[in-house]
């Protein structure tokens, strides 16, 4: 064992610091991004398939069914050589990056939102019509703050996976953390070193949100289910 | 330069032929192995034995929550590297087929533990009783029935990796996307790349595979559970 770690050479990590806490701030700008995107998508389109609001409804359903049986790498492709050049933009990566990684974790969280909207009882909003709240009202004070709840941790895990997906952008050139280590490793051949270092930062974010997640589902349960 | 009129009919046939059997191949080497390791793994830790349930819970938590391309790209370069003084050879097709496996075996392993709790205490009993051992007890009485619960989870991770083989892309592997890429890339140096036509049939493609698959899975979930 002594002889394997003599082998090892941790030195360049420290040299490369800066290029690695650009790649996380990338990383972190573009998850960012794509979890309120999916957010603001999830609930909107997932209220739209819960209230069977005509148009809206099918069209987001179309779109949860061609986004989630398609691997998000060809997406990615799609987006970045034929839609987005078609559009007539040929900037940077990252408008294709962030935009990728919402539009998927936008229809991944449609069907969470649009689960937990339906798992509020009728009645709530029945009684909410009663006291004269309009449907938007209703929808504000009673279905989302209780739907949300409910939704609560299928959508942090759709959160850990569009973190995880950023990891994809590398096949686009935007310099997100594995697509910096790749480098790295190319120039310096410290291969083990650099992905040893950033397996542990995807770990500490990735474990960090789950934990937030048995943090929140103790939290946040329903009164009734405690 | 001209381009062949029939460009589409070329495209399209290279992509099947050389780039769809690779895919479906990765992806049952991935499906077959994720499963038999991970039903292992997932009846081994329900024992009450917590070095053990400690080491397959590092093992589920590690594979799960690191990106899929992380440990595809570690494995290759690693596998291709000397590390003290041993020599690995592992091809990109492997690299890729070990990196999907590790992660398919982690959701089984989770998917299987969570089926084999739910089987009710009795039966560990009446199995018990009847001069079973731990594993002929599982083998024969608790594992079957917990099967059942996990063949609509199962179906999913069918899905989620027959969609994820495209990330061995990244490794040169010649599966759909990257015979796809190699098109786009030749069209493009003769004038027109058709990116749109190209990734959309890629696209169509993994949605024929997976959209039957996920009907499927919706069904027995129905059905099973």
């Amino acid at each position: 064992m002594d002889i394997v770690f003599a082998a090892f050479d941790w030195s360049f990590i420290w040299e490369n610091r800066a290029e690695i806490w650009s790649g996380l701030k990338n990383t972190l700008r573009a998850a960012a991004i794509g979890i309120a995107g999916s957010f603001l998508i999830g609930v909107v389109l997932g209220a739209a398939r819960a209230h069977r609001i005509p148009v809206v409804s099918q069209l987001a359903a179309i779109y949860v069914e061609l986004i989630r049986n398609t691997p998000i790498l060809v997406q990615i492709f799609f987006l970045y050589f034929g839609i987005l050049p078609w559009l007539g933009y040929t900037g940077t990566p990252f408008l294709a990056a962030w935009l990728s990684i919402t539009i998927w974790g936008g229809a991944f969280n449609t069907e969470n939102f649009r689960a937990g909207f339906e798992a509020v009882p009728r009645q709530f909003r029945e009684a909410a019509y009663a006291l004269g709240f309009t449907p938007l009202k209703t929808f504000l004070n009673v279905t989302l703050p209780i739907g949300g709840r409910i939704a609560l941790p299928s959508t942090i895990n759709t959160y850990i996976s569009v973190l995880k997906n950023t990891s994809l952008l590398l096949v686009i050139g935007y310099a997100e953390l594995t697509s910096v280590a790749n480098h790295i490793q190319s120039v310096t051949f410290r291969t083990f070193e650099m992905f040893a270092v950033i397996a542990v930062v995807y770990l500490a974010l990735v474990w960090t949100l789950s934990a937030l997640v048995r943090l929140l589902e103790a939290r946040l349960a329903l009164p009734e289910s405690r | 330069m001209q381009q062949d009129p029939d460009w589409f009919r070329n495209v399209a046939e290279y992509i099947l032929r050389e780039g769809l059997p690779t895919t479906l191949k990765l992806a049952a080497v991935a499906v077959i192995v994720s499963t038999v390791v991970g039903m292992v793994l997932g009846t081994l830790i329900t024992i009450p034995f917590r070095p053990l349930r400690a080491l397959i819970r590092l093992y589920i938590e590690v594979w799960r929550g690191l990106p899929i391309l992380v440990t595809v790209l570690f494995i290759y370069w690693t596998a291709t590297a000397e590390v003290g003084g041993f020599r690995f050879e592992l091809s990109a097709f492997w690299s890729a087929a070990v990196g999907l496996s590790l992660w398919g075996s982690a959701q089984v392993a989770e998917a299987t533990r969570g089926a084999v709790q739910s089987i009710p205490r009795e039966q560990h009993e009446a199995a018990s009783a009847l001069g079973f051992g731990w594993v002929g007890r599982h083998t024969f009485v608790i594992v079957p029935q917990a099967v059942r619960r996990l063949i609509p989870p199962m179906v999913g991770l069918l899905v989620n990796i027959i969609q994820n083989t495209t990330i061995a892309y990244v490794i040169g592997v010649s599966e759909l996307l990257e015979t796809a890429n190699r098109q786009f890339e030749n069209l493009t140096l003769a004038g027109d790349g058709h990116p749109f036509v190209i990734f959309g049939f890629v696209l169509a493609l993994f949605f024929l595979i997976s959209f039957p698959l996920t009907r499927l899975a919706a069904y027995l979930e129905r059905r099973l559970v």
